[in-house]
């Protein structure tokens, strides 16, 4: 037996070992907690990934499917006149809906709750130091009013049939749950966008009066980019007249 | 020569790794076992190349052997809901242990010889 075999088995089994080390590594961390000896939550946090993965792999085709679909709508419309004016309908009215992702200038809120205070030293009502659904609602509405003309939420596209509602210590946006801080994103006319942050706006107030950590941001770089609603749109009941 | 092999390999493994999809969380703790028995053959490799009764053929075969009855022993462990894979473990760290004296006496031995030497030639 030479030396040069043998080096060259143990370094192969090296190789096995750490290989093994990473991807077992890179497994714990994805799953983000320690070995647990326990055979049944193991099974149940398996369950739980392997639905995950599913979802991710079905979702992944949807988009494959959505961007052939795209591309055989334009190669079927390129050279008729009346298609193609059709199709320009199409995506206006999917860019009305939220059902496309949008780009364009905008503004970025971010609003944190307060963690400065110590709650050992502050009488009044904790409540008041968090960010709650109706805060969001408020400056949801405030866009609104400056003609946003599309919101998200931490990537939660706002749509006609969105609801923001409190569950808990998360918020519950388009049936998703988000959690502080909360990115607000909103493409309009960055000037008149930047009024939220007006003397006296709700944002001041949630500056001044509850402490909370709000930041506005301008953007105009056209680089604010606006995920598209991911839910079905459901119209049973209602009928076009 | 062979610890440079070992060096590389690991390298060269752990580059694989960062890069290999992710396994299934079932399936880690079967994973966890080989490497413990891949880490065990390789310090009995080292060991047996000390001991200069270095055997490929035995070497392969008890690493494959190891590790498929360590997860045997865990799937075992698994379906009785107790821990087996625990008894493997321990024999393999044990052994580890074992091996790793072997390697430690190896060395200072040699070391000592040579100090020995060189006081002497000093001496001289």
């Amino acid at each position: 037996m030479n030396k040069k075999t043998i080096s060259l088995v143990l370094g192969l089994m090296c190789v096995v070992l750490s290989f093994g080390i990473a991807v077992q590594i890179k497994t714990i961390n994805g799953t983000g907690t320690t070995i647990s000896t326990n055979t049944r939550e193991n099974e149940l946090r398996d369950a739980v990934l392997k639905a995950k993965e599913k979802y991710d792999n079905l979702y992944k085709k949807l988009e494959d499917m959505e961007t052939q679909l795209e591309t055989e709508r334009t190669n079927s419309t390129q050279n008729n006149d009346e298609l193609t004016k059709l199709e320009n309908t199409i995506k206006g009215g999917n860019k009305i809906l939220g059902l496309s992702e949008v780009k364009g200038n905008g503004i970025v809120i971010t609003v944190d709750d307060n963690q400065n205070i110590a709650l050992s030293s502050w009488y009044a009502d904790p409540n008041w130091l968090i960010v709650h659904d109706i805060d969001i609602i408020n400056i949801v509405n405030e866009l609104k009013n400056v003609d946003a003309e599309a919101i998200s939420i931490n990537g939660q596209r706002i749509v006609s049939t969105s609801a923001i509602e409190c569950d808990g210590n998360v918020i519950k946006v388009n049936g998703q749950k988000i959690g502080a801080p909360f990115v607000i994103k909103a493409i309009g006319y960055p000037e008149l966008l930047m009024g939220l942050d007006r003397f006296g706006g709700y944002l001041d107030y949630l500056r001044d009066e509850r402490f909370l950590n709000v930041d506005i941001e301008k953007v105009d770089k056209e680089d604010i980019i606006i995920p598209k609603y991911t839910g079905v749109m459901k119209f049973e009941y209602a009928e076009s007249k | 020569m062979i610890y440079i092999a070992i060096i590389i390999g690991c390298i060269i493994g752990a580059l694989i790794g960062i890069n290999a999809p992710v396994i299934p969380y079932t399936y880690s703790t079967f994973l966890a076992i080989a490497v413990v028995a891949a880490l065990d053959s390789v310090f009995g490799g080292i060991t047996s190349v000390l001991k200069k009764n270095f055997d490929l053929v035995i070497f392969i075969s008890g690493f494959f052997c190891n590790s498929l009855l360590s997860i045997a022993l865990t799937y075992l462990g698994q379906k009785l809901n107790l821990d087996i894979y625990l008894a493997a473990l321990v024999v393999f760290v044990g052994r580890m242990f074992t091996n790793l004296t072997i390697i430690r006496r190896y060395y200072i031995e040699k070391w000592t010889v040579k100090l020995e030497e060189k006081r002497k030639s000093m001496g001289q």
